[in-house]
């Protein structure tokens, strides 16, 4: 019995921490993301911004990253025929690509994008890019929930009306 | 009040789409004004972008932490108008009400005076950073319970 109240409860609060992280850490890329793009924190460089957030931001990913391995693997069996928990991953993917292509460039010496007076164009690509990418992972994340399998769909369409299946899919 | 929402409902109920898409809308707009606030928040706890100080922080973010906080506040309606009725009765969705007034009332008024004095005790900057934080957890966790209450 407390096995089942704990599992009721586990996935949840594993939930809402990846969530609050999101929250947390996400701002950290939004702030380098504009500061890149010159939208925001103009007074302070851009070599400040990304410093002073590379470790926590590195934090945060571990943090969201195991939060989800633990998420995805408890439940395996529905996430691995669900296509936008593929299509999360893939962006994911592009996030690594971005990453490879942009650290050099970017990241790991923001003090040469602070020698011209405004940033290079491959640091305003670099943070439009990011932005873009995250929030697109996010959706493909928050859809995940949405996906109905072709087997659960026929098991649910006798009883459940459009607000109840909906409650469902959202777990 | 109920009665009125009905014609919402069945707008937002008409098509499964519309309902998942605000729910990105809301969800992204989060990252954006919490995060923000948090990144004040961990400034007042000295860690962070460490070069600048929490007023400077405070001002640079002012205005997306009000984008996304608007969006966030706008969305979010819309969700609750798709089946009001479930929400009213949600003990989750009641509890993150209450924590988000008072997350906003204290952004809005103690966070904001401690942030902008760059001056106020270390004692009582810890604790406006703490107090936020923990808020602004509470709204996530109340509104991420909904679905499992």
């Amino acid at each position: 019995m407390t096995l089942i109240r704990e599992s009721r409860l586990v996935y949840p609060v594993i939930m809402s921490i990846h969530l609050t992280c999101i929250a947390l850490f996400g701002g950290m890329i939004v702030i380098t993301d504009l500061r890149l793009l010159g939208w925001a924190l103009q007074s302070r460089s851009i070599a400040d911004v990304v410093n002073g957030l590379r470790w926590w931001k590195r934090l945060g990913f571990v943090i969201m990253a195991s939060m989800g391995i633990l998420l995805a693997g408890s439940k395996a069996e529905t996430y691995y025929p669900n296509p936008f928990f593929w299509t999360k991953l893939s962006l994911l993917g592009l996030v690594l690509i971005h990453a490879v292509i942009f650290r050099p460039r970017v990241y790991n010496h923001p003090e040469h994008l602070d020698a011209s007076p405004a940033a290079p164009s491959r640091a305003k690509a670099a943070g439009a890019l990011s932005l873009v990418l995250w929030t697109s992972v996010l959706c493909a994340g928050r859809l995940i929930g949405y996906y109905e399998s072709p087997a659960t769909a026929t098991r649910n369409t006798s009883s459940a009306t459009a607000t109840s299946s909906r409650q469902q899919q959202r777990l | 009040m109920l009665v009125g929402a009905n014609a919402v409902s069945d707008a937002l109920n008409s098509s499964e789409w519309v309902f998942p898409i605000f729910e990105c809308f809301h969800i992204t707009a989060l990252a954006w004004s919490i995060g923000m606030i948090a990144l004040v928040d961990l400034r007042l706890l000295g860690v962070g972008i460490q070069h600048s100080t929490s007023s400077e922080l405070a001002r640079a973010t002012e205005l997306w932490t009000l984008i996304g906080l608007s969006t966030v506040l706008m969305s979010g309606p819309v969700l609750f108008l798709s089946d009001p009725r479930m929400y009213l009765y949600n003990s989750s969705f009641r509890f993150k009400m209450y924590a988000l007034a008072i997350a906003l009332i204290f952004n809005f008024t103690i966070h904001r005076k401690v942030a902008l004095s760059d001056g106020s005790p270390r004692l009582f900057r810890v604790l406006t950073a703490v107090v936020s934080l923990a808020l602004w957890a509470s709204v996530v966790f109340g509104g991420l319970f909904i679905a499992f209450v």
